[in-house]
């Protein structure tokens, strides 16, 4: 049975509230999901006020400056700061994205910030994401040939079919399609989801790979495949402009058609 | 790495809403109300199957106040299920997936079903 409201040790209560101490005009309140595994407490909203008059445009720099300045046990995932590496997936202002892509200066009033949803966190703004990783292994993520001659000698591919797999192979795996599609919140452990389905499918229409008949069955199944019902909230919230939705519906298509 | 003792992140709680994903849990909502629409239908033939002062009970108590808003309800969850049927029907066959159209589909869905509804019952009253 799908569980709409939070377990009892996940609910969230007010945290502490760290007051500007510079004495800024240009103050923000930045309210952080904090939980601390050494601590036997539920999760809660700690509140910043941050001094924006010094600090870079992505919420990113502002995480960094709370850390730096604030409190240094703030905990969270970031490495290329460039909307690259995909580590500092999380929930900005109710949608999912790259905290180092997303400007702080779109978002009226104060600033909230969760970990990606529905997932077991780690610590703060770091969660679990060993299911997806485990999912994305199981679609068998790389080239695979039969042919003893393909094996031997350099596969070629032409101008265009290289050109289909834009759109696709631009995916970082940040996990935030799958992270915000409440199928994936209610089936997580069944259905594949967005960023697994759209890995699946640059794996399908490589004209290089010659396991797309044995790729397609796999993924044809009643959870893993159709527990997309075209809520589009993977493609509203890919911070790289993707189509994880787009994917989905051609692999559906496919299967419809072949 | 983690256990049942760590929580789980909020999610519907904080997650904004799309036009897309209001309209799909709409889908699934108008959906269940067409059951008991259908239902409603059959409890009209089985009125008027068991005599007049049966079928007259049926009629005034769907012409009242709370029954006209129960039809009146029922027709907009079929016009609205119809049309977010159809918008299915189109991904499905592999057009509409931008944001942008998704967007545009929707409020089209909303607008028509709301249209449909008004025809339906200006045209069932003899009012147009």
């Amino acid at each position: 049975m799908v569980q709409f409201n939070l377990p009892k040790n996940s609910k969230i209560l007010k945290g502490s509230y760290f007051k500007d101490k510079t004495g800024s005009e240009n103050i923000k309140k930045i309210n952080i999901y904090r939980w601390d595994p050494d601590k036997k407490e539920n999760p809660k909203i700690d509140t910043f006020e941050v001094n924006l008059s010094k600090c870079g445009n992505k919420v990113l720099d502002i995480l960094n400056k709370i850390k730096n300045e604030i409190d240094p046990s703030l905990t969270y995932r970031r490495s290329c700061a460039h909307g690259v590496c995909g580590s500092c997936a999380m929930n900005v202002d109710g949608v999912n994205t790259l905290s180092c892509m997303k400007s702080h200066k779109e978002i009226n009033g104060d600033i909230n910030i969760y970990p990606l949803p529905h997932l077991k966190v780690v610590k703060d703004l770091v969660a679990d994401l060993s299911t997806l990783y485990r999912q994305y292994e199981s679609i068998q993520p790389w080239l695979k040939t039969k042919n003893e001659k393909s094996m031997k000698q350099e596969i070629n591919q032409s101008q265009e079919n290289r050109k289909k797999l834009d759109g696709f192979y631009e995916c970082i795996m940040c996990a935030c399609c799958s992270t915000s599609c409440p199928s994936y919140w209610w089936n997580g452990e069944k259905y594949l989801g967005p960023a697994v389905l759209l890995q699946a499918y640059r794996w399908i229409i490589d004209s290089r790979d010659e396991e797309r008949k044995e790729r397609l069955k796999t993924v044809a199944d009643k959870l893993k495949l159709y527990g997309c019902h075209t809520i589009m909230n993977c493609t509203n919230s890919c911070p790289k402009g993707l189509n994880p939705a787009k994917a989905i519906g051609s692999i559906k298509k496919m299967l419809a058609t072949s | 790495m983690t256990d049942n003792q760590n929580p789980i992140s909020p999610h519907l709680q904080i997650y904004r809403w799309h036009i897309s994903s209001l309209l799909s849990i709409t889908h699934r909502i108008a959906g269940v109300v067409n059951l008991f629409a259908l239902i409603l239908m059959f409890f009209w033939l089985l009125s008027f199957s068991l005599g007049k002062s049966n079928y007259e009970l049926f009629l005034i108590s769907i012409n009242s106040f709370f029954g006209k808003f129960i039809l009146i309800g029922f027709t907009w969850s079929m016009s609205f299920h119809i049309f977010s049927g159809i918008r299915h029907l189109v991904w499905d066959m592999g057009y509409g997936y931008e944001i942008k159209s998704a967007n545009i589909s929707g409020i089209l869905v909303i607008l028509s079903s709301l249209f449909t509804t008004i025809l339906f019952w200006l045209l069932g009253r003899g009012l147009i």
